[in-house]
């Protein structure tokens, strides 16, 4: 018998009786937060920074503003050919992509309470960018914030996924003395513009 | 070792001991405060708790499904019954690859598989890619503790190491600095790697699915560069439905850092295109533990280390006090389940004030499960003679009170009664750092006698 | 209502005066109280140190004394939480069922079986509760500072109507103070840093006078505090809530240790 059938075997063997599986009652947690003040709070909390903006253009030029002498950006919001300095081609060799500096992707999810934003491959062309680029800028539709994470996973169907991830606020590591060090492997900052 | 002896070695330094114990409680306080904030947090540790019982009584069907759906996700799947085997599976698919440098990412499995040093033996490299891990690797040292590896080390240490294996000027510990020069050090690494290898946080059997959470960015990094990603997993890491990940990565950041999620929340399904994804399921000695009605509980822990920052013990004895590869109150329930003798003082590093079960997000009964731990190891690990032989006299005494009023007539401490050499020990260790009571010419019972005579002469 | 008066044996032996004042505070209050003779130990020391077996006798002792009293009472959290919780090792017999319901630490009682708090008591002094684990954590006597539930504490409810006390308050409100029963002994060290760093707590928020609702915890503060010559005293609950003290002297109910 291989390890497998006997693993699967003594499981089966050493598990106690069937035990029910908990229904989730959403009521219990509901405080009727204001969602957006929650979310800007929660992003706040984890090292990133929240702009309300009109439009993608706003949001392209705020970014220009906000990194002015940056060499490399990519986004692959519409009409965005003046801020790209590189091609979708360029980013089929990840692997010299270390010195992108600024990378705006656009989301359709977000969580309140925790400041999370939700990506997955529809809108990352590229599944490392988000963590190799220096800079990393989201855009967020307001009315996709949702309460809590459960929300947020009864909007995400479980079969059609391939890689999504939750990001809030910039890669960060405390392993040193507990002292907080933001752009620890990961994005140096990160700016969420709701529209 | 003992666990006494070993913190006794760790406190030769009292400051670094009040420097570690502020250090986690402060995270312990980062934790109260986060969850204060949940409205229905005790509810959500009952779901956490309820879930992880049900999928526990349910593990082999849903381990099958989560096979089933990661095979159609075009995953390999490899099951280890061991951690001899797990290496052997993990260096089979290097191998096959030819992959001969490695990033790895957070695994507290890969290290109680001792995967790194085989590897090594096997002419592989192996980065560790999270910081503190990483300064442990280059110090040749364990994790001390499962969140915050490197907590045992101050940043003059960092700074010496650095120096050392990176080449970084002095810098008097300035983390940034040596943040910084570890990224830089890091990203050559990541770029790099043939391969990355992953723990798993969560296993969605529904889909096939697995998360994996770091406030870093590592994992990421690694399996998103590299050409084959290898994600190693207990069996108690399934979780049934996508959807129960809203209930414990709401618990999970909370009671590790007070974060209200980690950085990083990545789901990974299916491989990018022309890269491979391989899952390894261990059992290792967890088909046992599910087999012990006392103790199956302690596989529903998500490793988020609220049980060591909240533990007074762990607090000022360090991980490493523990010599095990889960140290503090949830490692002395597991450690005894692999090695009971080896790990026999473990059980007794507590003084059972019961904050871990309180802390503890899928509430495992952790201090209710050590006592239990102290009986089987009463009863089936060689104890000194003397031990035995003072608990049994001690029961004998307590059970007859004709024995024990005539003892205590005689001594003031029921103590006194035990075997010599015990009774020598006991008060010379108490009154090392402590003075002994002084005690009262007129025991209660005495008082107690005379006052009811007195009362009946008064009667007569 | 008869109540039969546990006495653990360090409090029979060492602390005597803790025996008494419970015993005159539950009279004051007008319970009908019996000290069984034949009682001895509860039965804790051995089953914490992993010879829950050897305990069997002396459980089945203690049941024996106490099976015929309403409620069991005791100055001591710690044992009553053993007998509720770990005396499922002898056979459930009706007998031991209800000495296991009905055994109640002296607060506990206080609050919620005679349901009141005024005891007339006045103890003038700056007083740091130590909230003893096996109370707080394992009989619930107010909640730990881990769970998000409604604060309350029925030892302080009790301390708050004392005549002339202040109640200090911790840095960390209810951190172990490293006694822990023969770990005190087995992992001395930790043990004693435990205990040093607990003082320090009540000494930096100016505490005079530490209480608990175990006498076991307040032994072990007490024998760092003399050993290194600390401005602080130790009183067993019972003491402060039967202490009739109008105004302050340097040593409270003149009990020089
Ligand atoms: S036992 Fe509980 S508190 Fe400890 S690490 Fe596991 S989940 Fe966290």
């Amino acid at each position: 018998m291989d390890s497998r059938d006997t693993i699967l075997k003594k499981l089966k063997a050493n598990k106690p009786e069937f035990i029910a599986l908990p229904k989730i009652n959403l009521d219990i947690f509901d405080e009727n937060i204001d969602m957006v003040k929650e979310f800007i709070r929660k992003v706040e909390v984890a090292g990133g920074k929240v702009f309300e903006v009109t439009d993608n253009k706003e949001v392209l030029s705020k970014t220009q503003e906000a990194f002015p002498d940056t060499k490399v950006n990519f986004t692959n919001l519409d009409d965005s050919g003046f801020f790209n300095t590189i091609d979708y081609e360029t980013l089929k060799n990840p692997h010299k992509l270390n010195d992108l500096d600024v990378l705006v992707l656009e989301s359709t999810l977000g969580v309140a309470e925790n400041g999370a934003v939700w990506l997955t491959d529809n809108d990352i062309p590229v599944r490392v960018i988000p963590f190799i680029t220096k800079h990393l800028v989201l855009v967020l539709p307001k009315e996709n914030i949702v309460p809590y994470m459960h929300q947020a996973y009864n909007a995400l169907d479980p079969e059609v996924l391939d890689y999504g991830i939750f990001i809030s606020g910039p890669s960060k590591t405390a392993d040193i003395e507990q002292s907080l060090v933001i752009g620890a492997q990961g994005a140096m900052s990160m700016t969420v513009f709701l529209v | 070792m003992s666990h006494s002896k070993l913190a006794g070695i760790f406190n030769k330094d009292e400051k670094k001991v009040d420097w570690h114990d502020k250090a986690l409680w402060f995270v312990r306080h980062k934790r109260d405060l986060s969850v204060h904030e949940v409205k229905g947090w005790e509810e959500l540790r009952n779901l956490g708790h309820g879930i992880k019982a049900h999928t526990l009584s349910h593990l082999d069907v849903y381990l099958e499904q989560f096979e089933a759906n990661a095979l159609k996700n075009g995953v390999q799947v490899h099951w280890a019954a061991n951690g001899d085997e797990h290496n052997q599976i993990v260096h089979g698919i290097l191998k096959e690859n030819h992959a001969k440098k490695v990033v790895k990412s957070k695994s507290m499995l890969t290290e109680e598989c001792h995967l790194n040093p085989f590897l090594e033996a096997n002419d592989i490299e192996v980065i560790d890619t999270d910081l503190g891990e990483r300064i442990v690797q280059l110090a040749k040292e364990q994790p001390s503790h499962i969140v915050l590896p490197a907590i045992h080390k101050n940043k003059l240490e960092v700074d010496e190491l650095f120096q050392e294996h990176l080449g970084t000027k002095p810098c008097n510990g300035d983390p940034q600095y040596l943040t910084g020069e570890a990224r830089k050090h890091l990203r050559e690494k990541f770029i790099h790697a043939d391969a990355a290898i992953t723990g798993v946080n969560f296993a969605i059997a529904e889909n096939g699915g697995f998360v994996v959470c770091t406030n870093e960015g590592n994992a990421d990094m690694g399996a998103h560069l590299a050409a084959v990603h290898i994600a190693c997993m207990g069996v108690e890491k399934i979780i049934p439905k996508q959807e129960h990940l809203g209930v414990f990565l709401r618990l999970l950041a909370r009671s590790a850092t007070g974060q209200p999620i980690t950085t990083y929340s990545s789901h990974f399904r299916k491989p990018r295109k022309d890269t491979k994804m391989h899952i390894v399921i261990v059992d290792n000695g967890r088909s046992e533990q599910l087999s012990r009605p006392d103790f199956r509980a302690s596989l529903h822990c998500i490793r988020c280390g609220a049980c060591m920052n909240t533990c007074p013990i762990y607090r000022r004895s360090g991980g490493h006090s523990y010599d095990a590869t889960i140290p503090g109150p949830i490692g002395s329930i597991l450690s005894p389940g692999k090695d009971l003798t080896k790990y026999s003082t473990l059980p007794f590093a507590s003084t059972l004030c019961g904050s871990c079960s309180d802390v503890c997000p899928v509430k495992i009964d952790i201090h209710t499960q050590l006592y239990k731990w102290r009986q089987i190891i009463g009863k089936e690990t060689p104890q000194p003679f003397i031990k035995k032989k003072s608990m049994a006299a001690m029961g004998k005494i307590f059970s007859k009170p004709s024995l024990y009023g005539k003892v205590g007539a005689v001594a003031h401490w029921a103590l006194r009664t035990l075997p010599k050499s015990l009774i020598n020990s006991w008060p010379n260790i108490w009154g090392k750092t402590r003075d002994l009571p002084v005690g009262h010419k007129q025991s209660f019972d005495q008082w107690y006698k005379e006052r009811e005579n007195n009362k009946k002469d008064d009667q007569k | 209502m008869k109540v039969g008066l546990f006495i653990p044996c360090y409090i029979n032996q060492l602390y005597p005066q803790v025996g008494k004042a419970t015993l005159e505070l539950l009279e004051k209050l007008k319970v009908e109280v019996v000290y069984p003779s034949g009682q001895t130990c509860c039965g804790q020391p051995m089953a914490n140190s992993g010879f829950e077996n050897e305990s069997e006798g002396a459980c089945i002792n203690f049941v024996n004394n106490f099976k015929d009293f309403d409620y069991i009472v005791t100055p001591s959290g710690s044992c009553a939480y053993h007998v509720k919780k770990h005396y499922n090792i002898i056979q459930q017999t009706d007998e031991v069922v209800k000495v296991r319901k009905n055994v109640y630490e002296l607060c506990d009682f206080i609050v919620n079986v005679l349901k009141v708090k005024q005891l007339g008591a006045s103890f003038p002094y700056k007083v740091g509760v130590h909230k003893s684990c096996h109370g707080l954590r394992g009989l619930r006597l107010g909640s730990s500072s881990e769970l998000v539930t409604a604060p309350y504490s029925y030892i302080e409810a009790l301390l708050k109507e004392v005549k002339g006390i202040e109640l200090m308050t911790l840095d960390r409100s209810d951190e172990c103070c490293g006694f822990g029963g023969t770990f005190a002994v087995t992992e001395d060290v930790v043990s004693a840093k435990m205990g040093k760093d607990k003082i320090q707590d009540h000494l930096r928020n100016g505490v005079e006078v530490i209480t608990a609702t175990d006498v076991s915890c307040l032994m072990h503060l007490e024998g760092l505090i003399t050993r290194n010559k600390q401005p602080l005293q130790v009183r067993h609950i019972a003491e402060i809530l039967n202490s009739t003290i109008e105004s302050k002297v340097a040593h409270p109910k003149g009990q020089k240790h």
